[in-house]
């Protein structure tokens, strides 16, 4: 999936999010104007033909036997989960994905919000900073991988090479390849990735509140933690949480980053599901296996998405 | 006047030195890439801390260019973003023209579609298209990238496009009606056009997102003469013996014309999520 995202221009919102039956949806398409059916199907023929119709096929496939290099499969039920909750790479790879992932959000939105909220108050070469300061999220994953390798190469590369140089350590450290530093070193790379989307969309949210809140505060004597925490936060609380589920789903969905840093190693220290997954499919050849990994990784971001969700809606009411 | 506060002095420079501080290292990669790809492989070995070389050489990109065949892995990226930006933007625009108009319900959801889309792990994809394009015998093929890169861009670029089209005032659409004007012809000849920033923003994001995009391309090509940039990088890694030179010259090819068209729609980066979150 991408590796960026660009907003769009505000955009009224519903202010009654009511559940729809897929059936019900189906009789309001019927009974819609057929040019407006008409704008809309291609776009929703491909969606169903490349979302839909794939998750329900690796829902099945996630049933049987599939072999990479065979055609016909068996259908096997649940042998696959089976098989998979009693195999401690399985569990390794899952603990490896939420704390990779728990911790790359952490670091980037802390950074991000820090950065945001500096940025909101300087006058002079904000333009400029807010320019420097997005180019991590313009590198593709390839260039993220191989840039990070080069200066961090424990021969030539230019950090180890400087730590070194500076008596800070006695010979040249290998942050990606020793057992103790990679998933440090990752989480790093991830935090200088992804910190520019929450700085920006943070930044967005922070110009929309009103500065009259912060005069009135200000009167009233609230010091200047409890102006953030009464007035900023408040404000930007529905922006962040959804950052924060957006972003969840995509670094624990992602594959590339973590695959071309590091391909997952040293030994399995940083494979994750997605890895884990790509390497029993394509490396061992077991797409039904493969499949059920990744059905098991979709209903676990569900759930989470879920209870998210949950307090996203919760704060709305409280906000309206 | 107030600037002249001490305390307020001291903060404005520690914010400021905070976000130079973050500045230098967030550029950093950019900037060592750049020069590692002008250094000469003798100064790379030798002075691992050098900052500018002493003689800049444009050997590694006579190499990259000459050896490593990277001009054809370009043009296999180029046509393959291309494709999948037209046939993205064509279904996009007439889909946010037609759920701003007709479905307008379904667009004030359109955040949380798109949420869910994006729930679908591309890995769990990768499943169900590996074994179809096998079927279809679509391994190697440009079409087999195109078709799959549809699956995340064009949710994304519906919902792009649908705040866009928003901002479309409805009577200029209804007095085209007036005038008897289609309603195909009002979403070509009026409604579009006024979107065209929004739409060329879209567009130059769609392509960035397929020329990046490295997983899929991983799976269905495994020809060196159609593969893109990004897997065609990922495969000199598997060589003997690594050309840093020669790796960097091609990691500045792609970064810094990425980094420019990201700049290039930059106004668009700005606002955002902020209506989408319920404020």
């Amino acid at each position: 999936m991408s590796s960026i995202t660009v907003n769009r221009p505000p955009a009224p919102t519903d202010p009654s999010p009511r559940r729809r039956t897929v059936t019900g949806l189906w009789r309001r398409l019927a009974r819609a104007d057929k040019v407006g059916v008409a704008f809309v199907l291609p776009s929703m023929v491909a969606v169903i033909g490349l979302l839909i119709y794939p998750v329900l096929s690796s829902v099945y496939y996630s049933l049987t036997d599939q072999n990479l290099l065979r055609r016909d499969h068996e259908i096997v039920w649940l042998d696959n989960f089976r098989t998979l909750i009693t195999n401690a790479d399985f569990w390794s790879a899952f603990g490896t994905s939420i704390r990779w992932t728990a911790g790359s959000i952490a670091g980037q939105l802390l950074l991000g919000l820090l950065l945001a909220l500096c940025l909101d108050k300087v006058r002079r070469f904000s333009g400029l900073y807010r320019v420097l300061l997005i180019v991590p999220w313009a590198f593709p994953p390839i260039i993220i991988g191989f840039g990070w390798q080069w200066i961090l190469d424990d021969v030539y590369g230019f950090l180890p090479n400087l730590l070194t140089a500076l008596g800070i350590t006695t010979e040249n450290v290998s942050p990606l390849a020793d057992p103790a530093t990679v998933f440090w070193a990752v989480l790093g790379i991830n935090i200088w990735f992804g910190a520019p989307l929450f700085m920006v969309n943070i930044l967005a949210a922070l110009k929309t509140i009103p500065k009259e809140q912060f005069e009135a505060a200000l009167m009233d004597g609230a010091n200047a933690w409890q102006q953030f925490s009464f007035i900023t936060l408040r404000h930007i609380r529905n922006v962040i949480g959804l950052l924060v589920i957006l972003r969840i789903i995509w670094v624990f969905n992602n594959f590339e980053l973590l695959f071309l840093l590091t391909g997952g190693g040293p030994g399995n220290l940083t494979t994750t599901l997605p890895i884990f997954a790509y390497r029993t499919g394509w490396g061992l050849h077991q797409l039904g296996m493969a499949s059920a990994i990744t059905v098991l990784l979709l209903v676990f971001l569900l759930l989470m998405a879920r209870i998210a969700f949950a307090a996203l809606n919760y704060w709305e009411r409280e906000d309206s | 006047m107030r600037s002249l506060i001490p305390g307020r002095v001291a903060a404005s420079t520690a914010r400021h030195l905070f976000l130079i501080a973050v500045a230098v290292a967030f550029v950093f990669p950019l900037v060592w890439i750049v020069i590692s790809s002008f250094t000469p492989s003798a100064e790379l070995t030798s002075d691992p801390l050098g900052v500018l070389p002493d003689s800049a050489t444009l050997e590694h990109y006579r190499t990259v260019i000459t050896e490593l065949g990277f001009l054809t892995n370009l043009r296999n990226s180029v046509l393959i973003s291309l494709a999948s930006t037209a046939i993205t933007i064509v279904l996009a625009t007439l889909a946010a023209h037609g759920v701003v108009r007709f479905f307008p319900r379904v667009g004030r959801r359109l955040t949380r579609i798109l949420i869910a889309t994006y729930m679908f792990p591309p890995i769990l994809l990768a499943v169900p298209y590996a074994t179809i394009m096998i079927k279809l015998n679509l391994v190697n093929t440009y079409t087999s990238l195109i078709l799959a890169y549809l699956s995340f861009t064009l949710p994304y670029a519906i919902w792009m496009l649908v705040g866009f089209y928003q901002t479309v005032p409805l009577e200029i659409e209804e007095s085209a009606a007036v005038d008897g004007a289609g309603k195909l012809r009002i979403f070509a000849r009026i409604s579009t056009p006024i979107v065209a920033p929004g739409i060329a923003a879209t567009a130059v994001y769609t392509f960035i997102n397929c020329f990046n995009e490295f997983l899929y391309a991983l799976l269905f090509i495994s020809s060196t003469e159609k593969m893109p940039v990004a897997v065609a990088l990922y495969s000199i890694t598997g060589a003997e013996v690594l050309d840093w030179g020669a790796m960097m010259a091609a990691s500045a090819l792609v970064v810094v014309p990425s980094v420019l068209f990201f700049m290039s729609i930059q106004k668009y980066i700005a606002g955002g999520l902020t209506e989408g979150a319920g404020k």
